[in-house]
């Protein structure tokens, strides 16, 4: 057994833990602040502040002089231009004349708001009915533009676009992306490589993207003409039509997107806890019934959250359209924030605000009323 | 014999049995594995075709180019190497020699900054080709930026995940107020951003002190979490239009400063959010330890946590890395000619009055897209690892 | 012996520790002599690393005070305790060489190297490590780390030690070993310790005192010897002993204990409707069915070794008696049992206090 008598520890060691720097001992206490002081002021100053600064571009009319900026105050004219004047059709497209169908399903999804809207009372706080309230008016107004330009047959405006960017664009690449990673979960051998490969495009500049895509949907001169001669769509451009270019559009985002839905929905399947599956595969379940009962119900939560994340990149959708087409043809493929960008460069700083303003509460509200209703309904319900 | 047990013979499997019937567990059946590997390859193929397209693309001349689709080097067309000498011969100063002034540069127009309230220097005035201006400025301000987002940003998520915080809300409140009053000072009334920051934070002392004791109303970590992470929600646009204003007011406009600062804060949600993952799994024991050891909160950031979140680290760093290096709206706003990036530099080109010359915008795309994609392969290499699967569990 | 100097002493004053609604800690009281080995002995839940972590300083209490040597600490931070502790999970730095993780607590102090060095090559000694300084925790066995956490809690000879189950992560006959080798070191560094376990052997081995507590509340402070032969309720009683104490449902009447309308005479006198009679294994015999006290069925017959425990059944209760190794009975036979009256505890069913 060693001995513990020799035992010699110099004095310093303990004089050092009766030391008291004062000042060293406040920074000690107070490190929480510090700690956390940097990213919140860089935040408040560079994004709380010019959102609240923004309000005022948005309720001026602003001039360039050259003693700076001259603010003339406009009221809501800027928004306002937006919903009755000028640019109406722009942003919400043509919305008359409204077709019955248009009526009729505009009818009914009111009806089905309303209703949700009232049996919620029951069980909702009222800080939870006010957003509520907010969600269905929100509902309300969106399915009415929806009904009166696109299900009545008429052009929609950059709100649409924009919103036709997320959900389409979300679901396809959701829908594509959890394929692709339920087929790398599958025992099959060089998953790294697919891996590596799949992941690539999320990195790429979108910029990048925009002009490489715009290389090879050429009709002309693009890898893909051939192709398209033989089906007979020799003489087809898609950037006259608005449709297809819009869903040009959609090939680029989704290209670049669905490696991000790929990876995270990989890393949920990988995280699915292996017994589940063999217990499942004991009691002689088939494959369709494993993957309906054991697996996508273990997925769902991240699912809705990597739904969540896409939908709130997906809405500042702007590099794409911007290379791509220019925002054509005409205004068909103009995101919202496209729109702002071109209003800006005309110095209409006020509609740009105001325009960059209605993004932020239609993003807002959207990924609010998804995150209140969908991620946080899957999460707390337990599986 | 006894007919109630199941009995299984193998050899008796009919034919659809063979092809449609995983052999044994943990196995694939035939038909499924040609429809996996089948879809798998095809996606493949859409992945790399269009980086293919670029590169080849880029060894063309202007004939290849127009005359319609040409797919393989040296079969369909001849390449050449014009559109990448294009690049590096259109103007005189482009030689390697440049790569270092550009930093020495650099160097100096950042102690030209720092300096500015004391003394007034001008700053030198970049002479050198485009394509390797660009170059540096995206690698200056994406390197920068990356930097002072994950420094700021993981000691935020460390301070949320470790130190129970509970500001008062009355104090958050006179926080923005002095912020607002100290933009609008600088911005508005000229005054030097040195000299009301020093007031505002001195004010903001004292009214901690004297006013923040009558505020009753509480935060928790949970709620400042949220809060910055959900700014990622904000579209940049809003925000774009007031930072021009205020960084034309502080003369910050064109500078790498405003880039670095404005990608640093864009990003700051998805470090705090990943690394609070982080450091929320590290077995709290070793941080218990080392304070009973007597190091400081500091000393236990720098000296435990930071070296064994490295993976994690590493990842975020990269991530953040690349979404810097992309970034296009700030740029487009902010950066109009001395710090043009790489994306403002490759849709500046779009702007020729014959139509594109594809194959030097592909030249310029291939530099462009180089250190992302040697990025993406060293990323994934943390995610095959599950470094980064953590955080999107919900 | 060196190192009397520095023995310091502990005291707990009405300590009170809550969570949101869960108070975890009741007023609890504990002085501790310079230089004592106390034991905090518990099971999960009952508040016995809630009182370790407050005295660390990692936890502040919402109620009472905690003194170093007289000196009021509770609200002094972890560093100018001059404490350390060891962990469970012994904590050690998995960057760190086993050199680094032992000098640690020195470098965040700013001492100098070469004191730095020589410091740890003797702590190292200390606990036989002087081999392995430059290895990673990963390379060390379970009970070369144990020894890490050791040299890197003694290399500052700290005032008070505390250790926190620092021996639940090894096999069994390592424990045994390190077991007797954290008592040696104990006895001859003179350093008070607080040490917290679940295990009533560590317990009863180590400490010079044990405190047992229960859901918050101290249940009885003493020396092993006397937890096991006096304990103060049927909490404790039943808590310390393997296999543990049988309990017996019945009646108190006088000075006899009734059970099953058998009456077994005791030493202690009193009327109670619900009382507990507690009786040791190894204090009752087994006899032939016409000399026992009680006379039950065997309900099952283990033989451990150097004696065979028999388990009897009697009414809703089971009662657990060492028999010798020869013993053969089968289940289900007839046994009596004798149960001597001075080895026997009654206790109060509903306070669970000790009658005496």
């Amino acid at each position: 057994m060693p001995s513990y008598n020799s035992t010699h520890q110099p004095e310093s060691v303990l004089a050092g833990a009766s030391r008291r720097d004062r000042f060293a001992e406040w920074v000690d206490r107070h490190c929480g602040t510090f700690f956390i002081a940097p990213a919140v002021t860089l935040i408040l100053i560079f994004a709380i502040f010019p959102t609240i600064y923004s309000l005022f571009f948005a309720v001026s009319r602003v001039r360039f002089t050259p003693d700076g900026l001259k603010f003339r105050f406009v009221g809501l004219r800027n928004f306002s231009k937006q919903f009755f004047g000028s640019a109406e059709v722009h942003f919400l497209g043509r919305t008359e004349p409204v077709h019955v169908i248009g009526m009729i399903i505009f009818a009914l999804i009111v009806i089905a708001i309303v209703w949700w809207w009232f049996r919620s009372f029951k069980k909702a706080t009222w800080v939870g009915m006010i957003g509520r309230t907010i969600s269905a008016a929100m509902g309300i107004f969106l399915s009415w533009i929806l009904c009166a330009s696109l299900l009545s047959g008429n052009a929609i405006g950059t709100l649409y676009t924009t919103l036709f960017y997320v959900i389409v664009g979300c679901a396809l690449q959701f829908i594509i992306g959890t394929g692709l990673a339920f087929l790398c979960s599958q025992p099959i051998s060089g998953k790294n490589f697919f891996r590596v490969v799949f992941f690539i495009p999320l990195m790429i500049t979108p910029l990048g993207i925009g002009y490489a895509m715009r290389m090879l949907a050429d009709v002309s001169k693009g890898p893909i003409q051939p192709l398209l001669g033989v089906f007979g769509l020799g003489d087809w451009v898609w950037s006259v039509d608005a449709w297809s270019a819009r869903f040009v559009m959609m090939i680029g985002d989704s290209w670049q997107w669905i490696p991000f839905i790929f990876i995270c929905m990989l890393a949920a399947l990988e995280n699915i806890p292996r017994d589940h599956v063999e217990a499942a595969q004991v009691d002689g379940a088939s494959s369709f019934q494993i993957f309906r009962e054991i697996t996508w119900p273990q997925i769902v939560p991240v699912a809705v959250t990597v739904l969540l994340i896409r939908m709130i990149e997906a809405f500042k959708i702007v590099d794409l359209p911007n290379i791509m087409t220019g925002g054509g043809p005409g205004s068909a493929t103009e995101s919202m924030t496209l729109n702002a960008m071109y209003i800006w460069r005309a110095n209409d700083l006020g509609s740009s605000a105001a325009i960059a303003y209605l993004l932020l509460i239609l993003t807002v509200v959207v990924c609010a009323s998804f995150f209140n209703y969908v991620v946080l309904g899957r999460i707390r319900r337990p599986n | 014999m006894n007919d109630s047990g199941y009995r299984f013979d193998a050899s008796r499997k009919t034919l659809a049995q063979r092809v449609f019937e995983a052999p044994s567990v943990g196995k694939m059946s035939p038909a499924a594995k040609l429809i996996a590997y089948t879809l798998l390859l095809t996606w493949t193929l859409i992945v790399l075709f269009p980086i293919y397209w670029v590169v080849i693309t880029s060894f063309k001349d202007q004939a290849a180019v127009n005359q319609g689709p040409f797919y393989i080097p040296f079969v369909d067309f001849q390449p050449t190497l014009d559109a990448w000498r294009v690049q590096f011969t259109e103007d005189p100063n482009c030689n390697v020699a440049s790569i270092a002034r550009q930093f020495g540069l650099l160097a100096h127009n950042s102690v030209v900054f720092i300096l500015s309230p004391i003394v007034t220097i001008t700053p030198m005035e970049p002479q050198i080709c485009k394509i390797y201006l660009a170059f540096t400025n995206s690698i200056v301000i994406s390197v920068f930026a990356t930097f002072l987002c994950v420094l700021v940003g993981s000691m935020a998520a460390y301070a949320l995940a470790r130190i129970q915080y509970q500001p008062k809300f009355g104090n958050i409140m006179m926080f923005v107020l002095l912020i607002v009053g100290v933009i609008v000072a600088t911005s508005y009334y000229k005054i030097p951003w040195w000299v009301s920051s020093t007031i505002a934070l001195v004010m903001f002392f004292f009214l901690v002190r004297s006013i923040g004791r009558f505020f009753k109303m509480k935060l928790g970590n949970g709620d400042i979490l949220f809060w910055i992470i959900s700014q990622r929600i904000l579209p940049p646009i809003v925000v774009v239009i007031p930072i021009y204003v205020m960084f034309q007011a502080v003369r910050l406009l064109d500078t790498h400063i405003a880039l670095i600062l404005l990608y640093a804060v864009a990003n700051m949600p998805i470090v705090v959010w990943l690394m609070h993952d982080f450091f929320a799994n590290l077995p709290i024991e070793l941080e218990e330890s080392a304070q009973l050891d007597g190091a400081t909160r500091l000393g236990i950031f720098r000296e435990i946590v930071l070296p064994l979140t490295r993976p994690g680290l590493a990842a975020t760093t990269m991530l953040i890395l690349v979404l810097s290096w992309n970034e296009y709206l700030f740029a487009v706003f902010l950066a109009t000619v001395k710090v043009q990036t790489m994306p403002i530099m490759v849709a500046a080109k779009n702007t020729g009055e014959k139509g594109i010359f594809w194959w030097e915008m592909s030249a310029l795309i291939v530099v462009m897209i180089i250190p992302v994609i040697v990025m993406a392969i060293l990323l994934t290499r943390f995610i095959t690892k599950g470094v980064l699967s953590g955080a999107i569990k919900g | 012996m060196t190192g009397n100097s520095t023995k310091t002493s502990v005291k707990f004053e009405n300590v009170e520790k809550s969570f949101g609604a869960v108070q975890v800690l009741k007023n609890f009281d504990l002085e501790v002599e310079p230089g004592e080995f106390i034991v905090l002995l518990g099971a999960s839940g009952s508040g016995k690393t809630t009182a370790l972590r407050i005295l660390s300083g990692l936890e502040t209490p919402t109620g009472g005070r905690v003194y170093i040597e007289g000196q009021d600490i509770t609200d002094v931070l972890p560093k100018y305790r001059n404490i350390s502790m060891v962990f469970q999970s012994y904590a050690l730095y998995p960057h760190k060489t086993v050199a680094e993780n032992i000098g640690f607590p020195l470098k965040v102090r700013k001492v100098s190297k070469d004191i730095m060095d020589s410091s740890i090559l003797e702590a190292a000694k200390q606990v036989q490590l002087d081999g392995l300084l430059e290895r990673f925790p990963k390379e060390l066995s379970g009970g070369q780390r144990q020894r890490v956490a050791l040299a890197r809690a003694i290399i500052r000879r700290p005032s008070v030690f505390l250790m926190d189950e620092p021996l639940s992560n090894l096999d069994a006959k390592l424990r045994g070993h390190m077991r007797a080798e954290l008592k040696h070191m104990q006895q001859s560094m003179g350093i008070t310790t607080i040490y917290v376990t679940h295990d009533q052997i560590e317990a009863m081995t180590l400490a010079h005192r044990v405190a047992i507590l229960e859901k918050g509340v101290l249940q009885q402070l003493a020396t092993p010897a006397e937890i096991y032969n006096n304990p103060a309720n049927l909490f404790v009683a039943q808590f310390i002993g393997s296999p543990p104490m049988n309990v017996v449902h019945g009646a108190l009447d006088g000075s006899n204990f009734i059970t099953q309308g058998v009456r077994i005479p005791t030493k202690v006198q009193g009327n109670i409707e619900k009382a507990v009679m507690g009786i040791r294994p190894e204090d009752c015999t087994v006899a032939p069915t016409s000399e026992g006290t009680l006379i039950g069925k065997i309900y099952t017959n283990e033989l451990i070794g150097d004696h065979t425990l028999v388990t009897v059944d009697w009414g809703g209760d089971q009662i657990s008696v060492k028999a010798p190794k020869d013993f053969t009975g089968m289940q289900g036979d007839d046994i009596g049992l004798v149960i001597p009256s001075d080895r026997l505890f009654v206790f109060d069913e509903s306070t669970g206090n000790r009658v005496r």
